[in-house]
Parts: structure tokens; sequence; C-alpha cells
């Protein structure tokens, strides 16, 4: 095998945060492969001097994994990898103990829900699970399909073409799609996208029974809040790399625990910074003419006080904006300790 | 969703047969490739051959004239056009909409995938290229001897265009502007240089097809009938096979 480019982004190791899935990533001799029903050994892959997923290692078994990541971060590579439909430039993919670009076989035991929103648009929802149950030799296409249009309430929806139908409609048909052949591995790739609160709610508990049914569940998000009702296993994935895994509550703390960032606009910013760090209210901060950007541990004890010091000061607060607040933040805090 | 209490390693192994799997890919290919824009477009294009062919036939030509007309016209344009354009979309298209998804990643073989879609390419340019380059022949009124030729020579030419632009969609990005290519400046223009050049030109398979059929006298067209429709066929199955290896080992969005 010719000898690929090296990872471009020197990344530090990922935080660990709770036993769960614990990474072989220490230092030193090689470690063991991971097993599971889903095992993914040191995988890489590359498009040409692009890395799209480096070194990633991680086992699943049963259950619900939410993978999360932000766009772009190699979360659609790394499926498409475990159902075979592309190859890793490196390391090694098990699906139920098969290689699942070679092993024929193991595709029937497999879903995929794709990202993109791409179904046969001629055909009624009832016609396009047929062909799906057809093409994977299920016995019965027609009870399959009906069954699996029951599961994601679409069993009344008439003989409409799929290509008339709403995004969360399509979205709803495509996982149906991905249960006719009663998989034992599930992998749904951003599978709530434009479905509504209802919707969404009735999806994430027919994900929790299909994993309580024993089959393995692989969601991805890049949503914070999906992924908190998804399920208390996380894979975090940022950069192409795992940078955390293990359970959600434990991630959620571990982002509490961390220093908040917060823009504070204010008519006169250094008296209101001198105030603020007199009251131990704050850990750093920095001051422009118009800001003050602090950074503080105790976001609710700072919000409660910052408008009363404000007032005692004769300071005019302008903005409280907390600036980390979103994923990307989660993100940069896992993969950069900031 | 069926019995969850089938989940095991000891689970058979659910394979597609071949032949469902043909029957399967066909049909949806088939009603894929059905738009009415394409159809409507491809036979408008096709009524160029019949139209020329009468006009021909209403002067007066020599059987050499209307054979030539029905192999540049019907066997040269109309034949490869029509063909490239569903056959390069048979699986070009799914490809490029992201559908293919949904026949690859199933337990089956790669090759019944293709030739499933070939048949469907065939279904909609077998009546299109027939009728007209065939009513051309006709209408030149230059005899039996030039109808069964162009028949044959038409079927023949649809079988290898079909499989080769089938391997086409497979392989290429933008089918259509290579296939345009090797048709145009390919067949159309370096076929031209010599025999050397020509045997890699299916035009020059079917053009002696017609040739040995009418005795016509044709440049580009010095192979013998077996010749002529042994090479194309043994070319299509090549393409089909080469389309299933590709589609096997390419990467699926």
């Amino acid at each position: 095998m010719s000898e690929l480019p090296p990872p471009s982004a020197a990344l530090p190791p990922p935080v660990p945060v709770a036993e769960a899935t614990a990474l072989p990533l220490t230092s030193g001799a090689r470690p063991a492969p991971v097993r599971g029903m889903i095992a993914v050994n040191e995988v890489s892959k590359f498009f040409g001097s692009v890395v799209a997923v480096s070194d990633v290692t991680f086992a699943i078994d049963d259950g619900v994994t939410a993978l999360l990541g932000p766009n772009g971060a190699g979360k659609s590579t790394l499926f498409r990898m475990l159902c075979g439909l592309t190859p890793p430039s490196r390391g090694a993919v098990d699906v139920l103990g098969f290689d699942p670009r070679h092993d024929r076989d193991v595709r029937g035991r497999v879903s995929l829900v794709p990202q993109q929103d791409a179904l046969f648009d001629h055909l009624s929802a009832a016609s396009f699970l047929e062909f799906a149950a057809r093409t994977h030799d299920v016995p019965n296409p027609e009870r399959a399909a009906h069954e699996a249009l029951t599961a994601v309430d679409l069993a009344d929806v008439g003989p409409k073409p799929v290509g008339q139908f709403s995004k969360g409609m399509r979205q709803r048909v495509k996982v149906a799609a991905a249960l006719v052949n009663d998989p034992e591995v599930l992998i749904l790739d951003e599978p709530l996208t434009g479905l509504d609160p209802v919707q969404r709610r009735h999806m994430i508990e027919l994900f929790h029974r299909l994993g309580d049914e024993g089959r393995c569940v692989l969601v991805s998000s890049h949503v914070l809040d999906e992924v908190a009702k998804l399920g208390s296993r996380v894979l975090v994935i940022a950069q192409g790399r795992l940078v955390a895994s293990g359970d959600y509550r434990d991630l959620r703390e571990l982002m509490d625990d961390r220093a908040h960032r917060i823009r504070v606009g204010a008519s006169d910013p250094r008296r209101l910074a001198t105030a603020l760090v007199e009251r131990g209210l704050v850990s750093g901060l920095s001051i422009d003419d118009r800001n003050v950007m602090v950074d503080t541990l105790d976001v609710d004890a700072f919000g409660r006080q910052v408008a009363a010091i404000s007032v005692e000061l004769g300071v005019r607060l302008t903005e409280v904006s907390p600036l980390d607040d979103d994923l990307e933040s989660v993100f940069r805090y896992l993969v950069e300790g900031r | 969703m069926t019995e969850p209490s089938t989940l095991s390693q000891d689970r058979p192994a659910r394979h597609v047969p071949p032949g469902t799997a043909i029957a399967l890919s066909y049909r949806v290919v088939l009603r894929q490739l059905t738009s009415r824009g394409r159809i409507i477009g491809l036979t408008l294009l096709a009524l160029v051959a019949p139209l020329s062919g009468w006009a021909l036939g209403t002067s007066d030509a020599s059987l050499d004239d209307s054979v030539r007309l029905v192999a540049s016209v019907g066997l040269g344009l109309v034949l490869p056009i029509v063909s490239l354009v569903f056959a390069g979309a048979a699986i070009g298209d799914l490809r490029e909409d992201k559908t293919l998804v949904y026949l690859w990643l199933r337990p089956m073989d790669r090759w019944p995938i293709v030739v499933g879609a070939a048949l469907a390419a065939t279904t909609l340019a077998a009546p299109i290229t027939l009728v007209s380059i065939v009513a051309a022949a006709l209408l030149t009124g230059a005899g039996s001897g030039i109808v069964g030729g162009t028949l044959l020579a038409t079927v023949v030419g649809l079988v290898v265009y079909v499989s080769v632009f089938t391997l086409f969609g497979v392989w290429l990005k933008r089918f259509i502007v290579w296939g345009l290519a090797y048709i145009l400046i390919w067949e159309g223009f370096i076929a031209q240089a010599g025999p050397g050049v020509a045997r890699v030109a299916m035009r020059a398979y079917t053009r002696s097809i017609l040739v040995e059929r009418t005795g016509a006298d044709l440049d580009l067209a010095d192979y013998s009938l077996a010749m002529g429709v042994v090479v194309p066929i043994v070319v299509a199955g090549a393409a089909l096979a080469l389309a299933s290896w590709r589609l096997s080992h390419q990467d699926i969005d």
C-alpha cells in the first residue's frame, strides 16, 4: 500500500468524557482493536490532500448512540465508510463482524438513512417502501412496507408521489425505507432535519424503541439539543477527529464547568470591569472602548448581578451577549481546550 | 417493522437473486428515464432520418446515395445520440441525483443493476431509433435489401452503443459531453483517418453490415457481416462487464 499523507492538523487527544466507549488512544504500544456491532479501528479517510476523517477509533453495540459534530466534521464520510459506500484510506471498519465494503451479505442487515434528500420522486411512499423491501429480498414486501410506514406515521399518506411530499415527510419516508429489512444496525445521517417538533419527538422515541430491541442505532446531528434527547451515549467528532466520547450528561457537565465568555456593552466599560473583578464575578476579562469581554465560571450569578452593579455604578448597559453558547464553541472547547 | 426478535448473528443472509435484481433495476431505471421532455426531444431529433429519407426518395437517387444517407444520418447521428441520452442517464442520473444508494446498498450483485439499467435504456431507445431509421431506409425507395440491412445494423448498433454509453454513465461525471465527443469527434472525424483508427469506431461495423447486405459502395465499411455483428456484441459485453466492475469499486454518494 502506498504511503498516504499524514493528517494535516495536529490536534490534542480527545477529551475523555466518561468511561463508556473508552478510547484506546494512549501513547506507546499499539492498542488492541476495539470490538462491537460497529467497530472502527484507526480509520482515516483522505480525499487527495484533504483529511476528511483522521485516525478514528470507537466501538458501539446495541442502543442509541449519537454522533455529534459540526457541518463538515466528517460525520457523513464516516457513515459512508460504515456502510461500505467508500473504503477507508487507512484502518478497518467492521460491522456485525463483516467488512461492509466487500461482504455483500452484511448489507441486508444494515440500513442507512442518507443525509441527502434523494428519493425516487415518481413513486408513492408505499411503492418506494415496497421497492426497498424487494431490494432487500424481504419475504412479504407489502406487509414490511406498511409496517415501516406505520412506524413513521405515514400509513395513511395515500398514493401521492413522494416528489410532492414536504421535506419532513420525505425524511420520514427515508427512515421508513431503512426499517423495511428489519436491520440490526441502523445508521441515520441527520434524520431529524426538516421535522416539526412533534415528529422530531416521535422519531426520537422510535430510535429509542429500536435501540431497546437490541439494534445498534447510530444517529448523527449537528444540533446539541437534539443529541441531548437522542441518547446518553455520544461520540463527538470535529475536524475529522473523534474529540470526545462517552455519556452525554458528562459532556454537558464538562461544558457547564468551563468558563463562559460574555460580551457586556457599557457606557463606562473600565469602571464596570473594575467592579466585576472586585466582586469576584469573573475569571478573566478584556476591555475595549465600548465593551467588556468577560470570562465567568458562574454564568447565572453573573447574569443576576451585572444589571444591579451597573445601576449602582450609574453605568448604562447596551448589551449582554453570551459568545460561546453555540455548538461551534463546544467543539472549539473540546478540540482546543478554550 | 417485522419481528425484532430475529436479531442475531445467526440470521440467514439475504441475497436478491440476479433475475429479481435485474427486474428491480430495470423497472426503477425505466421510470426514472421516462420523462416527456426527453422522449419528445429525441423523437424530434429522430424524425430527421425519415424526413431526409423521404426527401432523397423524391429525387432520382442511387442505392449508394440511399445507403450513405442511412449510414450518416441514421446510424451515424440518430442512433448514437438517442442511445447516449438514455444509456448515459440510466445509471448516470441515479449517481448524480444520489438515488443510486438505494440499489447499491443492497444484498445484490452489481452486474444485474447494470444489465437492468441497460435494458431500460434499450427499451426506450429501440422504438425511437428502429422506427425512424428503418422508415428512412424505406422512404428512400431503394428496395428491400436496404431495409433488412438497416434493421440489422440498427439493432447491432443499438446494443453496442447502449452498452458503451451505460459504461460512460457509470464512470464519467459529464457522460453527455464525453459521449458527444466520442460520436462527433472520434467516430465522425478521427475514424475517417484510416482503417486502423476505424477499428475502434462502432460506426465502421454498422456501416459494414449495411454494405454487406446491400452491396453498396461506402467508405469506412471494410468488415465482413460476421465481424460486423460479432465485434460489437463482444464490445457490448465487455462494456457491461467493465461497468459492473466499476460500479463495485467506485465511491457512492
